[in-house]
């Protein structure tokens, strides 16, 4: 079947063209005041997102330290935006990403050439490693990263492209969503290759592969290269949209942020972290106006998906196309729905008392809070007991509808003579 | 007489001061089937394990096709035209049979580490690991994850993985281990049908397999070869005899 | 002279201190094959949860309930995160710890804020242990010294003399074998991932009143820790004794020393350039030691991993 669609060519290209066609009009929907500026970001975290995924989902290899390969590459974009502006150089700014990219291409060439030769916690080490040598690098080479301010540029300043010079963020949004695209179909591409395929048979068996032929440490080596370039696309992008870039932009924590919003979405699937960049740009974004604690969130909802739901959203949904399949997806509406609303207010009970707490320690002195556009007073008990009565009913009644949930599961996807 | 397909000249193994193959000689003619045979723990996987370049040799050398390959890298080996297989399956569990398949032949078809190819659109690459699956007949397992084939469909994978890419020379670890009846007949009309032409060294534990399927026959035992010949000079052999095969025709 | 004992001194102490996670850690790996890459973030746990309760008891009692209360949650995380994760492999393994890092560190920072806390040494080690001519060492290092030599001592001895000890050296080289033998493994590794993060939990309680209880201190110490560990060689003791004295005396002398690289320049017969702040090259011209005194580790780490991927002690493959 796969045979099929791609012999014939251009039916392959309808999904991409539906794609460019969704990015052109989102700015015309979502006309808001930040959506540009979150759907920017959300662009650049696609790309990012992806590029770690060609090591971690693709190609089995573990890296702590991601962030570095777009920061390099976002350092060296503004620097290259500095240079233009000063007319020592001509470059129109929608080629700036590729410089960004052959930057983390170089770059990863380097590191690549002695970390690749391990998987596993070596090749984890190595890459924490130097992370940390490269943002610990950024205070003390200010010449190149600027130390602690990081360092700024102007992207309005070079040449203008067909008239446009890039002022507003609109602008810009065509520019990112033109790269990303680009990016993903480069990276769906590149899982088409030869060495695409062998570095999914090199993170399922290396041993093996070596027998097929190929050695492990060039695989590795060349999907590494290859994540290293598209990140630093993604840096070029950041420079051009935030016009500056500082050692957070490529520290721990960062890389901590990259793996989380591709683990969200699911590392098996090519799309997943795509889903993984929206939803986590989308929390980061919007929860965290709404809230400080919102790091808090989403490191206990990354903990619980690694822990119970390892396959990310992705694989959530993936899961229910064998019921579907089946065409039984309508015995899990009734159950899913019963286990909606206790469900509900077990989250929203915890989250309201984790909110409750935080203001009792924090700010003791104010009197009212606001939650879910209620505000009440929290120095009465009744919020207290309403919220811990919505945790332990919550929690005990979905514990009681889980069951069914699970049974129906099961009826859902069994198959006459085959094990699940 | 022509250059032996493979050669192992006085090939010895220590692992932490014990001698496990001790001075190991045996020579494969081209297109023979040669099978090993020997009791548990006389080091018939490890002498596989120092062909392919998994162990490095204590000492000694060994020749393919003349050509000196002691101590490559098992991708070396590979693509110098010897594959193996392995006693405990080694796949790729987590892509389709189709892709194992694809997977093995990828390098012998010349495309290194090609990010400039598009697989899907190499018809003659697709066409041959159609064949491959043909033959294994796992036809309409085509695209099923090769982790929850079924153990006899596994070792069939496993023989698919191992001679494709055409190697010349096919070294297979006990490919019916585990078998029943039926599925062993399976798998043995299948290794005959797919190294055709070839030379096939195969280790093996079925003596029913093992006197239907070679030509000659070497005995291991405690790391030294003590016996080749036909099957019948090795059946009829005082030393193998006594040493080992005496209480295996018996169990047979 | 002087200077040079005090530093001695004080490497020694960080030392030990960094030993006493690191040895916890390889612990952990040796048993469980996973590095726990949260272990920092229970020595931070420590220090807090001492703090907390020095509130109310004291130092003292802090010192003994903290360690244990550490342990607990140390054990109730294998219990019921880790061996979950177990099932999924060693990637998942140590994606989870890398998160839980970052959750403990919030939770810290959600429970006792942003800023650092009020964490002091006990008043009746609040005086001058002795003086070194030009410096002196307060009671509190000489206690900190104490500690770390005690559990070194109480370590090995645990180790190569008691019959748990055996057990554990036994899992550490045959653990297939040690769970035929019919020892409970579930339950030993929920004991080493408990003893090994109650030690970090131990280094957090005497390290917070000297090295301050902010929730950076996790992050600060986290990756030296890892240093130590690798660099040492994964699953080696002795290795990682011998990498945390090292990266301790490494540490303390380069942040001592203020040797600059313009020195170094000028002596090598270059010319100070005149206008420095525009000088392409003035990072290398106002480099000093104590500035590239925290990414020695990494360089070290780098380097080692780079030549000798199993440690300098190390044998296990990861």
């Amino acid at each position: 079947m796969n045979n099929i669609i791609q012999k014939s060519g251009l039916s392959a290209f309808v999904p991409w063209i539906v794609s460019a066609i969704v990015l052109s009009i989102l700015p015309f929907i979502f006309t808001g005041g930040g959506s540009i500026t979150i759907m920017n970001q959300i662009g650049i975290t696609i790309v990012l997102a992806m590029s770690y995924n060609m090591l971690l989902g693709q190609g089995g290899m573990l890296s702590f330290g991601h962030a570095v390969y777009m920061g390099i590459g976002g350092f060296v974009a503004v620097h290259i935006m500095n240079i233009v502006e000063n007319e020592s150089l001509w470059l129109p700014l929608p080629l700036l990403p590729l410089v960004g990219g052959l930057v983390g291409l170089g770059f990863a060439t380097i590191i690549g050439s002695f970390s690749t030769r391990k998987a596993g916690t070596v090749f984890a080490m190595i890459s924490l490693g130097i992370g940390e040598l490269i943002a610990a690098c950024c205070i003390i080479i200010t010449v190149f990263f600027g130390g602690e301010e990081g360092i700024s540029g102007d992207r309005t300043m070079a040449p203008p492209t067909f008239g446009i010079e890039f002022i507003t963020q609109k602008e810009v949004y065509f520019l990112i969503a033109f790269w990303v695209l680009i990016s993903v179909f480069c990276m769906y591409l590149f899982t088409q290759t030869p060495v695409g395929k062998m570095a999914n048979a090199v993170r399922d068996n290396p041993e093996r592969a070596e027998f097929v032929g190929y050695s492990m440490r060039w695989v590795r080596f060349v999907s590494f290269c290859a994540a290293g370039f598209f990140a630093g696309i993604a840096g070029a992008l950041f420079a051009i949209n935030y016009e500056i870039l500082t050692e957070q932009n490529l520290n721990l924590n960062m890389s901590f942020q990259v793996l989380l919003a591709t683990y969200i979405g699911g590392v098996g699937f090519f799309l997943g972290p795509i889903f993984g960049a929206i939803l986590f740009t989308l929390l980061q974004t919007v929860i965290g106006l709404q809230t400080d604690l919102w790091a808090l969130y989403t490191g206990i909802v990354f903990i619980l998906m690694v822990m119970f739901l390892p396959a990310g959203l992705t694989g959530l949904f993936a899961m229910h196309l064998i019921p579907l399949q089946l065409g039984r997806l309508g015995m899990l509406v009734r159950p899913y729905a019963k286990i909606f609303i206790p469900g509900l207010a077990f989250l929203i009970g915890s989250i309201a008392l984790i909110e409750l707490i935080n203001h009792a320690r924090h700010h003791g002195e104010e009197q009212f809070m606001t939650l879910f556009w209620i505000e009440f007073d929290t120095k009465s008990f009744l919020p207290w007991i309403v919220f811990t009565l919505m945790v332990v009913v919550g929690f005990y009644i979905s514990r009681i509808i889980a069951r069914e949930v699970t049974e129906a599961w099961g009826e859902a996807t069994f198959v006459e003579g085959e094990r699940r | 007489m022509a250059v032996e397909a493979l050669k192992l000249d006085n090939v010895k193994k220590n692992f932490a001061g014990t001698e496990i193959i001790r001075g190991l000689n045996l020579s494969v003619a081209q297109n023979e089937r040669h099978a090993v045979i020997g009791p548990n723990g006389a080091g018939k996987s490890t002498c596989y394990n120092l062909i392919t370049g998994r162990y490095e040799l204590s000492s000694g050398r060994v020749y393919l096709k003349g050509e000196d390959i002691t101590n490559l890298q098992p991708y070396e080996v590979k693509r110098k035209g010897l594959s193996r297989s392995f006693q405990i399956t080694n796949i790729f569990p987590k892509m389709s049979v189709f892709e194992n398949v694809r997977c093995s032949l990828l390098w012998a078809m010349g495309y290194k580490y090609s990010f400039w190819h598009m697989v899907g659109r190499q018809s003659k690459l697709n066409d041959d690991a159609e064949k491959i699956i043909e033959e294994l007949n796992l036809k309409d397992r085509r695209n099923t994850l090769a982790g929850v084939l079924s153990y006899a469909e596994q070792r069939a994978l496993e023989i698919g993985i191992t001679i494709a890419g055409g190697s010349e020379v096919i070294l297979l670890d006990e490919p019916t281990a585990g078998m029943s009846v039926s599925e062993t007949e399976y798998i043995v009309g299948l290794i005959r049908k797919v190294t055709e032409g070839k030379t096939l060294l195969v280790v093996e534990h079925d003596m029913g397999v093992v006197f239907d399927l070679a030509d000659r026959i070497s005995v291991l035992v405690y790391g030294e070869i003590i016996a080749t010949g036909t099957p019948t000079e090795v059946k009829e052999n005082q030393a193998v005899q006594e040493a080992y095969l005496g209480a295996a025709m018996e169990e047979h | 002279m002087d200077l040079f004992i005090i530093n001695v001194i004080d490497g020694l102490i960080y030392g030990l201190l960094l030993f006493m996670l690191s040895s916890g850690l390889t612990l952990i790996f040796s048993m469980m094959g996973v590095l726990n890459l949260s272990h920092a973030a229970f020595y931070m746990l420590g220090a807090y949860l001492a703090y907390q309760i020095s509130i109310i008891t004291g130092f003292w009692v802090g010192l003994i309930v903290a360690p244990l209360l550490v342990t607990i949650l140390g054990a109730a995380v294998e219990r019921y995160g880790l061996r979950r994760v177990h099932q999924y492999g060693h990637v998942p393994e140590l994606i989870f710890t890398f998160g839980l890092f970052f959750v403990i560190e919030e939770l810290v920072q959600y429970i006792w804020g942003r800023s650092m806390v009020n964490y002091n040494s006990p008043e009746s080690l609040d005086f001058i242990a002795f003086n070194l001519a030009g410096g002196s060492i307060p009671a509190y290092k000489v206690f900190m010294l104490l500690v770390s030599v005690g559990i070194f001592v109480a370590l090995y001895y645990v180790l190569a003399r008691t019959r748990v000890g055996m057990i554990i050296q036994a899992a550490l080289s045959y653990p297939k074998t040690v769970e035929a033998l019919g020892h409970n493994v579930p339950l030993v590794f929920m004991g080493v991932f408990g003893v090994g993060t109650g030690l970090a939990g131990l280094a957090g309680v005497i390290a917070g009143p000297s090295l301050t209880t902010f929730p950076g201190m996790a992050f600060l110490l986290g990756s030296i820790v890892f240093v130590c560990v690798v660099v040492g060689g994964l699953g080696s003791l002795s290795g990682a004794f011998i990498a945390s004295l090292l990266i301790g005396w490494l540490q303390t002398f380069a942040a001592s020393y203020n040797v600059g690289a313009g020195d170094i320049l000028i002596a090598l017969g270059y010319e100070y350039p005149k206008d420095i702040y525009y000088h392409p090259w003035r990072d290398l011209w106002t480099l000093t030691l104590p500035q590239i005194g925290p990414i020695l580790p990494y360089i070290l780490l780098v380097l080692v991993l780079v030549f000798r991927p199993n440690g300098l002690f190390g044998k296990r493959e990861s």
